[in-house]
């Protein structure tokens, strides 16, 4: 199987192409996921804090509202998960330790880091909408 | 509540055994570099997707039970306000509103729900026996769910530090036979049997202790204190501390501030003899008609 990553050994793309923000030799997917969390996290409590104080008791219509959102940010960062093992040849479980010092390398364990960051992200996710389905008012 | 604590109990249990036996076995057990690969996947599976999966399903149950307790419907409604430092309590009875104070009581078998509010500082209500504790906020109202499954007097408190008194601020919880809650229910909201030429009653009139306190069926309706209609009707007296007896109230007026330091009801240390008498035994008298 051919990886984005093997086609490029060590570089950054064609003369005159700008890097890309999440593409090799990039970091930014390493904090795409949880900054994905962090704004899902305040945007979910400002919502619901800003609806209990202007529109009263019940949550029953702005759950719906939460878990869309939390839908989008999951996917949003199944995303990123595709990005880091399709360009940065990113694994789920690494069997032999990354010691080499070479682009390819460094892009490998960027995509490893990505990848684990990517399911926490959704795990957190999942864990602050999980309120919103249990309690209908606020 | 306490299938909760069984189940936590148990499951610790398990994991402490199953974790340190791991540490012990790995200790035991001589280095065998052709384990790696397997050794991350228990790594994998038992550090991070077990531990996971668990946690988001306690994280469930335990929503699931809060839901039970915060609900906001209940077989009967109970307002309680947090004061510095007693509570009032007001029944949403059949037959509308019943004023009382310092006292929960409560049907066997149903579900009672507070709806909490306080008056100026947060308390928190909250009765162990029978689980649950909550906050009361002023400003706000919250509630609480109780189910109690069996008769008693279980003691409830204030659990959150509200000032001077409030290690004395606790009330008694008692759980009845649904026919005697009624019964006691329909007792608590008649008015009190308060005849024109008691003489206790003119003393209550001449302190102005009328002016704080209500007595319905008199023209005494003062909403600083607690509801005094059937006072002698409680098992305690200043919400929850003594017993109800005629010594406690004689020293409850005269010597109110070392009976219970900082709170808003004065003393009145010139009372005594003939008039104290009488108006410790009017106040005796506010029992639950027979
Ligand atoms: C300034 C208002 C005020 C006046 C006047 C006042 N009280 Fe009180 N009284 C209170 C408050 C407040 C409490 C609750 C104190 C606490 O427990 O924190 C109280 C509590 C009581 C209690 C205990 C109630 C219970 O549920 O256990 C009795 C009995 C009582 N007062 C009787 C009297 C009598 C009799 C007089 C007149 C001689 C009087 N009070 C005058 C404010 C007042
Ligand atoms: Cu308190």
């Amino acid at each position: 199987m051919t990886r984005e990553s093997d086609k490029q050994p060590g570089g950054y793309g064609p003369p005159g192409d700008a890097p890309r923000l999440i593409g090799q030799g990039s970091v930014w997917i390493m904090v795409a996921a949880p900054t994905i969390w962090a704004l899902h996290f305040v945007a979910s409590y400002t919502f619901a804090a800003t609806w209990c104080a202007k529109a009263g008791p019940s949550l029953a219509e702005p759950r719906w509202i939460i878990a869309m959102m939390g839908v989008i940010c999951v996917a949003l960062i199944g995303w990123l998960a595709l990005l880091a093992v399709r360009r940065y040849g990113g694994v789920f479980v690494i069997f032999e330790e990354i010691t080499e010092s070479s682009e390819r390398a460094r892009d490998r364990f960027i995509g490893h880091v990505s990848l684990l960051l990517c399911i926490l992200s959704a795990v957190a996710i999942v864990f602050t909408a999980l309120p919103g389905f249990f309690f209908s008012t606020c | 509540m306490e299938e909760l604590f069984w189940v936590l109990l148990i499951g610790a249990a398990v994991l402490w055994t199953a974790v340190i036996g791991a540490a012990v076995y790995a200790q035991k057990r001589q280095v065998d570099p052709s384990l790696e690969r397997q050794a991350r996947w228990f790594i994998i599976w038992g550090g991070a997707v077990i531990p996971t999966l668990l946690v988001g399903g306690l994280l469930a149950w335990g929503m699931v039970i809060l839901r039970d307790i915060t609900s906001d419907t209940g077989d009967l409604t109970v307002r309680v306000d947090g004061e510095r430092w007693w509570w009032r309590v007001t029944y949403e009875g059949p037959e509308g509103d019943v004023v009382t104070a310092n006292e929960i009581r409560i049907p066997v078998g149903q579900t009672a729900l507070f709806r909490l509010t306080a008056d100026d500082v947060i308390h928190s209500f909250w009765v162990p026996a029978l689980g649950g504790k909550m906050d009361m906020i002023p400003g706000r109202e919250t509630t609480l769910a109780l189910t109690p499954q069996e008769v008693g007097n279980w003691g409830g408190l204030c659990a959150e530090f509200c000032g001077g008194a409030h290690a004395l601020m606790r009330f008694d919880a008692i759980v009845m036979e649904p026919g005697d809650f009624e019964a006691w229910l329909a007792a608590e909201a008649a008015p009190a049997q308060v005849s024109e030429d008691d003489p206790g009653f003119a003393v209550f009139q001449e302190e102005g202790c009328g002016a704080c306190h209500a007595v319905r069926g008199t023209d005494a309706a003062g909403p600083v204190g607690p509801d005094l209609t059937h006072v002698a009707a409680r098992e305690k007296l200043g919400a929850g501390v003594y017993e109800m007896t005629p010594q406690n109230m004689a020293l409850w007026i005269t010597e109110t501030h070392e009976m219970k330091p900082d709170i808003d009801m004065p003393p009145y240390p010139d009372l005594d003899g003939a008039r104290l008498d009488a108006l410790v035994a009017f106040l005796m008298s506010l029992d639950h008609a027979e």
